[in-house]
């Protein structure tokens, strides 16, 4: 093998290793978590691994849970490529989720095919203006946005806990929810039973569109020069602020849009806790993900494949579905650790 | 009624107090503290089970401090030793801890949520006499616990100590220069690896405060966000112990409102909103005005 040929492979072997290690060491990790509590980690991980892939049955449930991951992945990596550290997305997928259900149960009557894309839109819109004041604080004023879309995930949580308690609660209900949405409101089902809808191929689209716009277009391009060095982007003429203004947007747009795809293909009207913190989960399958299109959708169905067999196994073994957050924490820990260090060393000492 | 909501008004400051000096000093010392609400979570839920088992709010409040100064070690190797992002390592911590905490519920009291325990030691009130029976100031000063008394004598401790004391020196320029900081033959990282240790075991006896202080049962809902309103109160303060302390009043105070406001046709949703929504003001007012002095001077 040639010197340049040795390189490259090792290079590959370390970007491969850096996408694997995080995964490995939370599995290792949560498996002494269920070592200590008593279950076999080898028994837990098989059924785990059964309850999400064995069968299409099952599959499709997996599927159903990636879809809005996928959607909050796409949203948080598309801000992260442009440099601009989003951690606002759940509360998108609130106000979209809530603005899209809205529009489902108020506009009663409408045909499906003008009822429903409506309805996608104004989640994606309302989500998007969600991200207008972070967005245009940090393009023009340099105010941070890590702490201003942080706040505003919780300013979203109780906005719409307030409308769905008070002006928005469904008549004659006690619990705080909507109306359900009409049946013209809702994704279509691609395989019934299953949850699986018309969402998952929204998501997958968007996904497809993500790897050309970054691969075949100037603004991709750009997006990604701004993100990485926006003092030489400025210097090249690149409107750097705009471009962030713009990224921005769109993930909150997706984000919105996340919001509605499972207001309107899962839940059917928009309930308090309606996200069981999808935005946040967007963070880690974004950076597990690398902030590629196939690493997105790769980490998104890992996720999700955790979220439906994590429901099933609880029923089967006394494994508490906790699990899963537990897991989905410590991939977000050692996704973002740099473990450079421990191999330099031995480089060093070798 | 005026004297009830001054006093639950400080009781509510107590735990955003307590985690907001530690997120100050640990941001001085160059880390912006996410995970202040999991290691809250950590101390509320240690402090009850002691206070059960051991029938001593001391040792509570001993075990509580040390799991947050334990969490508190934990992310700050991730962040200074493993070079990880210290907002996601933050939010990480987060997701993770909440997750612990309903497994280890689940696993060892077989209960979802809620942990009720008997005999849980509280934490004791001070009765200050003569100043008790005198209106308004006997509701702000009397019948508080100790954890309330340390909280705000910390707030000057905390001025004197970055202002005053070598080490508060050293933890300032760990924070602004690191670089120059080692120069001098300092070492940054352990200096902000204390600094997040510190914040851990003042989050962590928040947490005790509100899991044996307030209510004496544990939720795990019982943090209810208050790690990131303590973030939102020394954002606020601009690191400054005095205004970080009276910003934690003003959102005890609108969490006592609030609860008395409730059925009284003001939703409470809309007033919880209102210390995030002030962050962003503040933040915003900040930046024009830093935009304008930078004009001045051009």
């Amino acid at each position: 093998m040639s010197a340049v040929a040795a390189e490259q492979s090792s290079s590959r072997l370390q970007a491969a290793l850096a996408i694997a290690l995080p995964l490995v060491l939370a599995f290792a990790g949560t498996a002494v978590l269920l070592g200590l509590a008593g279950h076999n980690p080898v028994e837990v991980y098989r059924l785990l691994i059964v309850e999400s892939f064995g069968g299409t049955r099952r599959i499709a449930a997996t599927l159903s849970a990636a879809t809005p991951l996928m959607l909050t992945g796409l949203a948080t990596a598309i801000a992260f490529r442009a440099g601009a550290f989003n951690v606002g997305v759940e509360g998108c997928v609130y106000v979209g989720g809530l603005a899209a259900a809205y529009i489902g149960f108020t506009f009663v009557g409408l045909p499906a095919a003008i009822l429903l894309p409506l309805a996608l839109a104004t989640g994606l819109v309302v989500g998007s203006l969600w991200m207008l004041v972070p967005g245009v604080l940090k393009a023009r004023l340099d105010v941070d946005e890590v702490v201003t879309t942080l706040m505003l995930n919780f300013i979203a949580i109780s906005l719409t806990a307030y409308l769905v308690n008070g002006p928005l609660l469904a008549p004659g209900s006690a619990n705080s929810a909507t109306p359900m949405v009409d049946a013209a409101a809702r994704l279509p089902r691609l395989m019934p039973p299953s949850t699986l809808n018309a969402g998952f191929l929204i998501a997958v689209a968007l996904l497809l569109l993500y790897w050309l716009w970054g691969k075949r277009t100037a603004l991709g391009f750009e997006t990604r020069l701004a993100g990485l060095n926006p003092r030489f982007a400025t210097a090249s003429g690149i409107d750097v602020p705009g471009l962030i203004i713009k990224m921005m947007l769109l993930s909150g747009a997706i984000g919105g849009l996340a919001g509605a795809v499972h207001a309107l293909g899962n839940v059917g009207r928009f309930v308090s806790g309606f996200s069981p913190g999808y935005g946040f989960a967007g963070i880690a399958v974004a950076l597990l993900g690398r902030g590629s299109a196939i690493g997105i959708f790769l980490a998104a169905i890992l996720f999700g494949a955790l979220a439906a067999s994590g429901a099933t196994i609880q029923l089967f073994s006394d494994v508490p579905i906790e699990i899963v957050n537990v897991l989905q924490g410590m991939v977000m820990i050692f996704a973002v650790a740099r473990f450079g260090w421990i191999m330099s060393k031995k480089r060093g000492a070798a | 009624m005026i004297e009830n909501v001054l006093h639950s008004a400080i009781v509510m400051t107590t735990p955003v107090l307590l985690a907001a000096i530690g997120g100050l000093v640990n941001r001085i010392g160059g880390i912006v503290n996410i995970g202040l609400d999991s290691m809250m979570l950590g101390g509320a839920l240690i402090a009850i089970i002691l206070a059960s088992q051991t029938g001593s709010w001391g040792v509570a409040l001993v075990g509580a401090a040390g799991v947050g100064a334990l969490l508190g070690l934990l992310m700050s190797l991730c962040v200074t030793r493993l070079k990880a992002d210290e907002i996601i390592v933050g939010l990480g911590f987060n997701i993770l801890v909440a997750g612990l905490v309903r497994f280890f519920l689940k696993t060892a009291y077989g209960s979802s949520g809620t942990l009720r325990l008997p005999d849980v030691a509280r934490l004791p009130r001070i009765e200050i006499p003569v100043i008790a029976d005198i209106p308004y100031l006997g509701a702000i000063l009397s019948g508080h616990d100790p954890l309330t008394w340390a909280a705000w004598i910390l707030v000057p401790v905390t001025v004197w100590f970055l202002r005053r004391t070598r080490l508060g020196l050293r933890l300032r320029a760990a924070g602004a220069a690191p670089q120059a900081s080692r120069a001098l033959g300092l070492s940054p990282l352990r200096l902000r690896d204390a600094s997040t240790v510190f914040a851990g075991l003042l989050a962590g006896l928040a947490g005790a405060y509100l899991s044996i202080g307030v209510v004496g049962i544990f939720n795990e809902g019982i943090t209810a966000g208050r790690g990131f309103i303590a973030l939102a109160a020394f954002y606020f303060g601009r690191n400054r112990p005095w205004p970080t302390a009276l910003c934690a009043l003003l959102f005890g105070f609108f969490d006592a409102l609030q609860i008395r406001l409730q059925g009284r046709g003001i939703p409470a949703e809309l007033i919880q909103t209102l210390p995030y929504a002030m962050v962003i003001v503040v933040l915003t007012f900040m930046a024009i005005a830093t935009r304008r002095a930078r004009a001045l001077k051009a």
